[in-house]
């Protein structure tokens, strides 16, 4: 039976593990190469990582740190953040990616989902999707949520499908870095609306919230904080879960 | 004594860092040596081949033929030798498949490769899954029955025959996770990044086959 994905995400500034909501009061988390070596270690069934700071200067290093992640996991790792265009996109599974996941560049040109997929095939072509509520409907936001496009969120979740990608990353800012829980309407809607996986992001506070995440169909669940902060360990979180009868790997 | 030699097939098709790092670290202070083979090889030289590939099925076919390393493959494969195909290059060993264009395959294993066929499924079957060997055989040993392994594939192994399904995997119904005639071995998963146990599959094919 398939198996409920347990997946921390990096926020990562060059190698640091960093969080900060917005680019505001940014803490470092930790070191990003011994974080992903912990995690993997300790039960994680995926890896994301994020360049949450993709500027020129810190590129270099950030890619640096993909290759030393790479060299110590044996998860598959998502890479995202900055990705603007396929030559992005090769640099980081020739890094070790094992998935690439791409936000803004694919809103403004939805060509590039099919190029990529093309190119590298679905499997390692992950759509994020960040979400927002506005004016009554469910809108696709860029930049962190401060610009809201024209795009209606379930068109566009349809539209990566038919594109080609292979999995949706699908972050709700209206529920993210607040850890009262994933928005379930949110998800469920996305869920149902297309044959991908999707992979919940957004919200984990505590231990039910990745049960609810469970039921809104997505089959990966994507935290930070409670992992980051040592609330939670991958274990507890998946002990927890089989206990509420969600298939998991132990 | 001489070492043996172990071939990686890059076909241009996924990233072999991964598996390229996985058997490094077997084969450390060991008597095998690691070659990676990117185009035209000598069959006769190689104790084992393994062949890791995402994408298409089409794809890494004409990318074998492109790179000329099909043809001392197919012989390599016609003569028995070991070998570890992994995703696509399980695949592969097939007739047929039908991923972008009806494809001609090795044809070392009997069967094509369809896709999953069911409205309810969510494809591609991404994630850790377990396995259920049907015999007993000396590199997925018995401590491999009922373990995770990362999958990531959207087509898989049909019209098979049982003798050569040496496990299989439950997704909506079951499909052969782990096909194997004489010493030729094919795994749906992706071992390299299926954490020990993975790991402790490849180790099992580098050493014991």
């Amino acid at each position: 039976m398939l198996k409920t994905r347990i997946i921390p995400c990096l926020d990562v500034i060059k190698n640091k593990v960093v969080k900060g909501v917005n680019f505001k009061n940014i803490k470092v988390m930790g070191n990003a190469v011994e974080m992903a070596r912990y995690y993997s270690l300790s039960g994680a069934d995926e890896l994301c990582m994020l360049d949450i700071n993709a500027s020129y200067q810190n590129r270099k290093t950030f890619i640096k740190t993909v290759e030393a992640i790479a060299k110590v996991i044996n998860i598959p790792l998502t890479v995202g953040g900055g990705v603007s265009g396929l030559d992005d996109i090769t640099d980081l599974l020739n890094a070790g990616a094992d998935k690439v996941s791409i936000n803004s560049a694919a809103v403004k040109s939805p060509k590039l989902i099919r190029q990529a997929s093309l190119k590298h095939g679905s499997q390692c072509i992950v759509v994020a999707i960040d979400g927002k509520r506005h004016e009554n409907k469910m809108k696709v936001v860029v930049k962190g949520g401060r610009e809201i496009t024209k795009k209606e969120l379930i068109v566009w979740a349809k539209q990566v499908q038919s594109l080609g990608a292979g999995e949706i990353l699908m972050t709700s800012m209206d529920t993210d870095g607040v850890q009262n829980g994933f928005d379930s309407s949110m998800l469920k809607k996305v869920t149902s609306n297309v044959s991908i996986p999707v992979i919940a992001s957004g919200g984990v506070g505590n231990l039910e919230h990745f049960y609810l995440g469970h039921l809104t169909k997505s089959t990966g669940l994507l935290a930070a904080s409670v992992f980051h902060s040592g609330k939670y360990k991958i274990k507890s979180v998946k002990k927890y879960l089989k206990n509420k009868g969600v298939p998991v790997r132990l | 004594m001489k070492k043996k030699v172990i071939g990686l097939i890059d076909g241009q098709s996924g990233n072999i860092g991964s598996i390229n790092k996985a058997i490094k670290e077997i084969i450390k202070g060991r008597p095998y040596q690691l070659k990676i083979i990117r185009g035209e090889f000598d069959s006769s030289l190689f104790n084992k081949i393994i062949l890791p590939g995402q994408g298409a099925y089409a794809t890494l076919i004409s990318n074998l033929k492109k790179l000329k390393i099909y043809k001392p493959l197919k012989t390599y494969l016609e003569n028995n030798c070991s070998y570890l195909g992994i995703c696509v290059g399980m695949q592969i060993l097939s007739d047929m498949g039908h991923e972008e264009k009806p494809t001609r395959g090795l044809g070392i294993i009997a069967g094509e490769i369809k896709k999953f066929k069911s409205k309810k499924l969510i494809i591609p079957h991404m994630g850790w899954n377990s396995i259920r060997l049907t015999k007993e055989d000396s590199i997925i040993t018995d401590n491999l029955n009922n373990k995770d392994f990362y999958f990531v594939h959207s087509y898989i192994f049909q019209n098979i025959k049982k003798s050569n399904v040496l496990a299989n995997t439950h997704y909506v119904k079951k499909f052969p996770s782990i096909v194997k005639k004489g010493n030729i071995y094919g795994v749906q998963f992706h071992p390299e990044k299926s954490h020990k146990y993975g790991l402790n599959l490849i180790k099992n094919y580098i050493l014991k086959s």
